[in-house]
């Protein structure tokens, strides 16, 4: 079948090269922003979902704030909750909306995970997201009440020559804070996605020099974007201080022949010397700032 | 799919922007009796729940039912959230979703 199908193609194209069909398929799946959005779990509410825009093309893309959604997490109570051999089926509703869900049941995991889901339980859902003849409905892959294992490692000495044994007990306790750290986790990821990234966007192309370098320096750059967005602790205000030489020393008034005077970053920074130094010296050895005229003059490598 | 009714996140504060309509609220139960459930709403507020749990409540109770005044909820639906919640939390997810990201919720 593919032979033939070749065979005919080489035949009318009178040779190898046949861009209309070739070039776009790798094109499409070979943009690595687009991937790691496609991967993402976003935390969203019902509301949002419904909301959402949907692309033309029957995929079913699904475009909430600018990235595009497949797998989604969402929060809510369990209503109408039909069990059957292969699979079950529930609303999910979260105050701001319900959606039809359903589960597959293939293995004795899987039932056992879906057994203990009750309606009028708050759960906690990872799916896919799915629209067939405009009614939009989530594939679930995982589901869980909305409760956190409690690891706890009791460790007993049981001779003083003997070894520390050691005891892990799981044990299930509700949290029901869980409900309100969704609706917060969607709201942040729902401002990140409309503000934080747009802001960023733009400020990167006010420095346009920086797209198009793909070496060291950018993945530098990037660094605290990537640190935003899982909002680890920090958050906004966190930032190295090789990440503010770096930042000082991108800006267009050090872009000169000599750069900038060690003793200028150090003042313009606002930290004393001795800090400085060590700092100075970490990004000279990645590779990401060098020595001009002498050795206190400094350029990063981004600006050539 | 259906976002038609939906059920608002309120404090005693927010309830009174909503009679009539459907809300879900935290409360810390104070007292119970004769079908009312008097309550501390996350703002540290009094509120009234009318109806009758179909299980002994815990401290923490989450209540989603009919505004009927501005201090009262008609609760047909009630989830026991336990002895320990974290009530400020939850009363500034009420603030974001009444205010700022209100389209994200209602």
């Amino acid at each position: 079948m593919y032979a033939s199908q070749f065979d005919g193609n080489a035949a009318f194209s009178g040779g190898g090269f046949m861009p209309s069909q070739t070039t776009q398929a790798p094109d499409h799946s070979f943009s690595p922003a687009k991937n790691r959005d496609v991967q993402a779990l976003l935390p969203l509410t019902v509301k949002q979902i419904n909301d959402a825009f949907l692309s033309s093309d029957d995929k079913s893309n699904f475009v909430i704030d600018g990235v595009d959604v497949n797998n989604v997490k969402l929060v809510g109570m369990v209503r109408n909750r039909a069990g059957r051999i292969t699979d079950v089926t529930f609303a999910l509703d979260d105050g701001t909306g319900r959606i039809d869900c359903s589960k597959w049941v293939n293995e004795a995991a899987d039932s056992n995970e879906v057994e203990g889901i009750l309606d009028g339980m708050y759960v906690r859902v990872h799916g896919h997201l799915k629209s067939f003849q405009g009614k939009r409905t989530l594939n679930v892959f995982s589901i869980s009440a909305c409760s956190l294992q409690l690891m706890c490692m009791i460790s007993i000495p049981l001779r003083r020559w003997d070894f520390d044994m050691k005891y892990l007990a799981y044990r299930p306790v509700t949290d029901y804070n869980e409900i309100t750290n969704h609706f917060i986790e969607s709201i942040y990821v729902h401002f990140y996605n409309t503000r934080l990234r747009k802001q960023q966007s733009s400020s990167m192309t006010t420095q346009p020099q920086m797209t198009n370098l793909s070496n060291t320096p950018v993945k530098g750059y990037q660094a605290p974007i990537a640190n935003q967005y899982t909002g680890q602790a920090g958050g906004d205000s966190w930032k190295s201080l090789e990440q503010m030489v770096l930042d000082f020393l991108q800006l267009p008034s050090c872009d000169s022949e000599r750069g900038a005077h060690r003793d200028v970053i150090a003042q313009q920074l606002k930290v004393p010397l001795e800090k400085l130094i060590p700092a100075m010296k970490n990004l000279e050895e990645e590779g990401l700032i060098y020595s001009t005229t002498d050795d206190y003059h400094f350029k990063s490598t981004a600006n050539g | 799919m259906d976002t038609s009714n939906p059920s608002v996140f309120v404090n005693a504060e927010l309830l009174r922007l909503y009679v009539g309509r459907r809300v879900r609220a935290v409360i810390q139960v104070l007292s119970e009796g004769n079908g009312v459930i008097l309550g501390k709403s996350t703002d540290d507020n009094q509120i009234t729940v009318k109806g009758s749990p179909p299980f002994p409540l815990s401290k923490f109770v989450e209540v989603i039912g009919i505004a009927d005044t501005d201090k009262s909820i008609r609760a047909d639906v009630w989830t026991n959230f336990g002895d320990s919640f974290d009530t400020s939390t939850f009363n500034q997810l009420c603030q974001f979703a009444n205010g700022e990201f209100k389209h994200l919720f209602i």
